[in-house]
């Protein structure tokens, strides 16, 4: 029996948050709200990895930010995605297809 | 530094307060979404901070991403670095010493190299200055260093606006200098220069105008000069008014236009001028010699400044057409010389180089660019063998501290971290040693200085540390730094953290990573030892051959009555009336003049046709010089054959009768006439087919050195007349030269008290100035190499005292089993013979490679002579021997109780 809701695998939440930032720029709590509901809560963001994981896309040049007033009309960071993190994000979900086809294909021939 | 910690704080500042407002506001938008979803206010705070998993660790996450952590982790390495230095004064200084004479010794060479081969002119744009120079045969009469050209073609090339923007020529000279009338005369440093000199080259006045066009149109009709800055200071003491002054130039009077710039000291490192004076006033500036309007007479140096976006190349292609054309309009202008065919095909296939010359044109630059070059790199090997002496040093604290650096990668640090705090290590000691060096700097610089040819302070060469120096030790600084501490940082980043954990890291790789330092530091001091060797044995060849005439008791002077303003025949008066006072002294021997100053790397020199069974051209210049009857008895050399010249022999050139006759040296005769009798034989000035051949040799003198004492040449020599510009006495006296100065003095006074006598000194100075580029790459190629040898002694005791140490106990159980001492010794003499004997041979090859950097410097003995290689590899061993003794003794005295009861 899988539990509920699980965390996000190592690795994943970086190409999760380049797919969610490619819809539009959002702040960080936005992103984390969409990745639940998008996931029909299926996914967990930890909050604790999720704001490490922005500052350091940031730092790659794979995001901007900027301070803007958010749909409450309090200044928030919004985040979003620059033309490096486009072509980064194609790489991600292309590597990610692959793996997934493999590990389809390994279970595939356990049965 | 400060600005910098200060703009980083401003930016760590703002990325903090940002983070804390983003988390503030994802936490807040939680608590407001928790209550909407009908949690109680306290509830929901508690829940969003669980989520958020503590918002100090968030931060802290955050930071780690921020990429200039790296800097506050320096700055931690550094200070902490810097505390553990301190700890251990006797490794920081034996380091920082290490280096600074690396770095000191580097950096003295660089300023000087700086100053003499790379500095621009400090004039508008400087890059686009060049140099235009004659290729091939000019049939002409060429009077000056190098590169000469004559005023006639400058004017035709200020014509090509096409390329250039401007062309200026200049040549150096020697004037007598009068700072008002009735004030003694100096000989002082002056350059000819056309109008266009300052314009082309965008200097700027600092009192009054400096020359311009106007200034240089009919000859004799513009006496006006511009001061340097630097003699307005000296000789007029900065005054105000000095614009409008009158000076005497070889006693005619000329105007002050003004002084130039204090940061221009003319286009010659080699030969600051004290003032400016154009060309149309040649015939006044250089007495007894106008050939200003001449075509054939080459004696100025022509530069240009190009246009915007022309490269000198484009220039030189653009130019040729107009000067084939300029060249074959010559041929048919009256009064050129008659040439044979071939001569004549010479002159016309001719051509112009253009050659970018941003640093000015320097002789000095071209007699100083090799020895200098081979220094600095001797400079750098040293450089080198410190930064291995560190390395090594290092490595051994790296061992010691074993302890420490097992602690922090058990403590989880990443072996990056471990890596970086051993180059701050290095960093630090280096920056220390830089910082040292560049007090030993100038004490290197003026070493260097007092060995140049002329005095540094008429070449204003300083040994002062400028920005360019400054930059030059720091960068040098930072490299050696990282070169000394890559192998210790490699070493730690490189061995498998287990080793570091079962404490069997200090005897093994290390050890062999250190011997590996020492071969290296033991090859660089062979290279160096060698090539001191060779430094040194051409210096001694060079003075053990000497000059071919006596020295000692010699005294030469130069007197040049023309340019204290005599005409022709009162000076040849003059300069008798002054020989026969001299001859009077009782202290003199004998005395002469002669038209040639021996020694000072100047000649007169020509072609010379010869009239034997056929007529022909020397292959090779001839240097010629005018000496009065009595010349080669006072230098003390024989006339081996003929005789010397006598009252009635005349000149080459003397109009009035009488037999022309010339005294040859051995060198010529052998060469032109073989086993055969020169004597009688006629010879002529020049190579072109009309030539006389009038002149009988009629003696034949030893060789003996001429401009220098390294040149073997063909020399011809011709009675003085008494109608040469100037003339160098040359005097023998009885007991020291020294006293016989004043008295000499004196009896010049007699005849005239305000001619001036320039350049008076003895003969042994003489030899000894002309062998001051010799002297310096000897001296200082020693000192690298004696530098050099300890340091690399200090390397091999320091990892061999190591070796005995650690493997005390070994040596120990050895012995216990019945081991001899000798064998105890031989343990660490074969190391270090190994050492040595791969030191060898990883420099046999080098010294190869780097054979054709020393081979224009040496006399005598050959870049790769086996004999000195012999020797200096001999030196090598056996100081590196003696040095390995100690520790082997050590070994051998072990005793093996004591060592067993170790630990």
């Amino acid at each position: 029996m899988p539990p509920e809701r699980f965390p996000i695998p190592q690795g994943t939440l970086d190409m999760l948050v380049l797919q969610i930032l490619s819809l539009g720029p959002a702040h960080g709590y936005a992103i984390a709200q969409r990745i639940e509901q998008i996931s029909r809560n299926a996914v967990q963001v930890n909050q604790g990895s999720l704001y490490p994981a922005l500052h350091r896309l940031e730092q790659k040049k794979w995001l901007r930010s900027e301070w803007r007033a958010s749909e409450t009309g309090r200044e928030a960071k919004f985040y979003a995605l620059t033309r490096a993190g486009e072509k980064q994000l194609e790489i991600e979900k292309q590597s990610w297809d692959r793996l997934a086809a493999a590990v389809r294909l390994i279970f595939a021939q356990g049965e | 530094m400060r600005k910098i910690l200060n703009l980083l704080r401003g930016r760590r500042a703002r990325l903090e307060n940002e983070l804390d407002r983003e988390l503030r506001y994802h936490f807040d938008r939680r608590v407001d979404d928790l209550r909407a979803e009908g949690r109680s206010d306290d509830e929901a705070r508690k829940q969003a901070a669980i989520e958020m998993g503590g918002i100090e660790q968030v931060e802290e996450d955050v930071r780690e991403t921020w990429t200039w952590r790296w800097l506050e982790d320096a700055a931690r390495d550094a200070r902490y670095a810097a505390r553990s230095l301190a700890r251990s004064p006797g490794f920081t200084a034996t380091a920082v010493a290490s280096l600074a004479i690396g770095i000191g010794a580097s950096s003295a060479l660089f300023s000087l190299l700086d100053q003499v081969l790379l500095r621009l002119l400090p004039v508008k744009q400087p890059e686009r200055l060049v140099l235009i120079d004659w290729k091939g045969n000019s049939l002409s009469d060429n009077r000056g260093s190098y590169n000469l050209m004559s005023y006639p073609i400058c004017r035709d090339l200020q014509k090509q606006d096409r390329f250039f923007e401007g062309v200026f020529c200049r040549s150096a000279q020697t004037v007598n200098l009068a700072t008002a009338a009735g004030e003694r005369p100096e000989p002082v440093a002056a350059e000819i220069v056309s109008g266009s000199y300052f314009p082309v080259l965008g200097v700027v006045p600092a009192r009054g105008r400096l020359l311009q066009e106007e200034d240089d149109g009919e000859p004799g009709a513009h006496p006006v000069v511009v001061l340097s800055h630097a003699y307005w200071l000296e000789a007029f003491g900065g005054a105000p008014d000095v614009v409008g002054r009158k000076v005497l130039v070889n006693n005619f009077a000329m105007t002050v236009l003004g002084v130039a710039g204090a940061r221009f000291r003319g286009i010659d490192v080699g030969e600051v001028p004290a003032l400016w004076i154009p060309a149309a006033m040649k015939r006044q500036a250089t007495p007894g010699w106008d050939q200003l309007l001449e075509r054939r007479a080459q004696w100025m140096q022509v530069l240009g400044r190009l246009r915007p976006g022309v490269a000198a190349a484009e220039a030189q292609a653009g130019l040729q057409p107009w000067f084939k054309s300029m060249l074959d309009e010559d041929t048919r202008r009256e009064g050129f010389p008659q040439v044979t065919a071939e001569q004549r095909a010479a002159f016309l296939a001719s051509t112009l180089a253009v050659t970018p010359a941003p640093q000015g044109h320097s002789p000095l630059r071209r007699r100083m660019d090799e020895p200098l070059q081979v220094l600095m790199a001797g400079t750098l090997l040293l450089l080198l063998l410190a930064s291995l002496n560190v390395a090594s040093l290092f490595l051994a604290r790296g061992a010691a501290r074993g302890r420490e650096i097992r602690t922090r990668l058990a403590l989880g640090a990443s072996r990056r971290r471990i890596t970086s705090l051993m180059l701050a290590d290095s960093l630090w000691i280096a920056l220390l040693g830089g910082a040292l060096g560049l007090v030993v700097a100038p004490l290197v610089s003026r070493a260097l200085l007092s060995f140049l040819p002329t005095d540094a302070g008429a070449m204003a060469l300083s040994s002062r540390v400028d920005a360019r120096v400054f930059a030059f030790a720091f960068v040098v600084s930072v490299l050696t730094g990282v070169l000394c501490g890559l192998a210790p940082a490699w070493r730690a980043a490189r061995v498998p953290l287990i080793d570091w954990l079962r404490e069997r890291t200090g005897a093994t790789g290390g050890v062999r990573l250190r011997k590996t330092l020492v071969v290296g530091q033991l090859a660089f001091t062979l290279v160096l030892l060698v090539g001191a060797g060779l430094f040194v044995q051409t210096l001694r060849r060079l003075v053990l051959q000497g000059p071919g005439f006596s020295t000692s008791g010699m005294v030469t002077f130069d007197l040049n009555p023309v340019r204290a303003g005599y005409e022709a025949a009162d000076a040849s008066r003059a300069i008798r009336s002054a020989l026969a006072e001299i001859r009077s002294l009782p202290e003199v021997e004998s005395a002469s003049v002669a038209g040639l100053n021996l020694l000072s790397g100047g000649s007169w020199n020509n072609p010379m046709t010869i009239q034997a069974d056929r007529r022909f051209v020397t292959g090779r210049m001839v240097l010629m010089g005018a000496v009065s009857p009595g010349f080669f008895r006072t230098l003390g050399t024989a006339v081996i054959a003929g005789r010397d010249f006598d009252e009635h022999d005349a000149g080459p050139f003397s109009e009035d009768g009488g037999a022309r006759a010339a005294v040859v040296n051995e060198s010529f005769a052998r060469r032109y006439f073989g086993s055969a009798s020169p004597l009688g034989q006629r010879i002529g000035f020049g190579d072109r087919p009309d030539v006389k051949t009038d002149i009988e040799i009629v003696g034949v003198v030893r060789d003996f050195a001429y401009r220098n004492l390294r040149e073997q040449s063909e020399q011809a020599f011709f009675p003085f007349a008494g109608d040469s510009p100037g003339v160098m006495f040359y005097v023998r006296v009885r007991g020291t030269p020294a006293a016989a100065l004043t008295s000499i003095r004196t009896a010049v006074g007699r005849v005239d008290p305000t001619l001036p006598l320039s350049s008076l000194r003895t003969m042994d100075e003489a030899v000894d100035r002309s062998l001051n580029t010799e002297r310096m790459l000897a001296t200082l190629s020693g000192g690298f190499a004696g530098v050099a040898l300890l340091l690399s002694v200090v390397g091999l005791y320091g990892v061999m005292a190591f070796v005995v140490t650690s493997r005390t106990q070994e040596i120990g159980i050895r012995m216990a089993l019945g081991a001899t001492r000798r064998s105890a010794v031989w343990l660490v003499v074969a190391d270090a013979v190994a050492m040595i004997a791969a030191g060898t041979a990883i420099a046999l090859p080098c010294l190869w490679a780097v054979r054709r950097l020393v081979e224009a410097q040496l006399f005598g003995v050959q870049a790769l002579d086996a004999p000195t290689i012999a020797a200096a590899s001999f030196v090598l061993a056996l100081v590196a021997l003696a040095a390995a003794m100690l520790p082997a003794w050590r070994a051998a005295s072990v005793s093996p109780t004591e060592a067993l009861r170790f630990d």
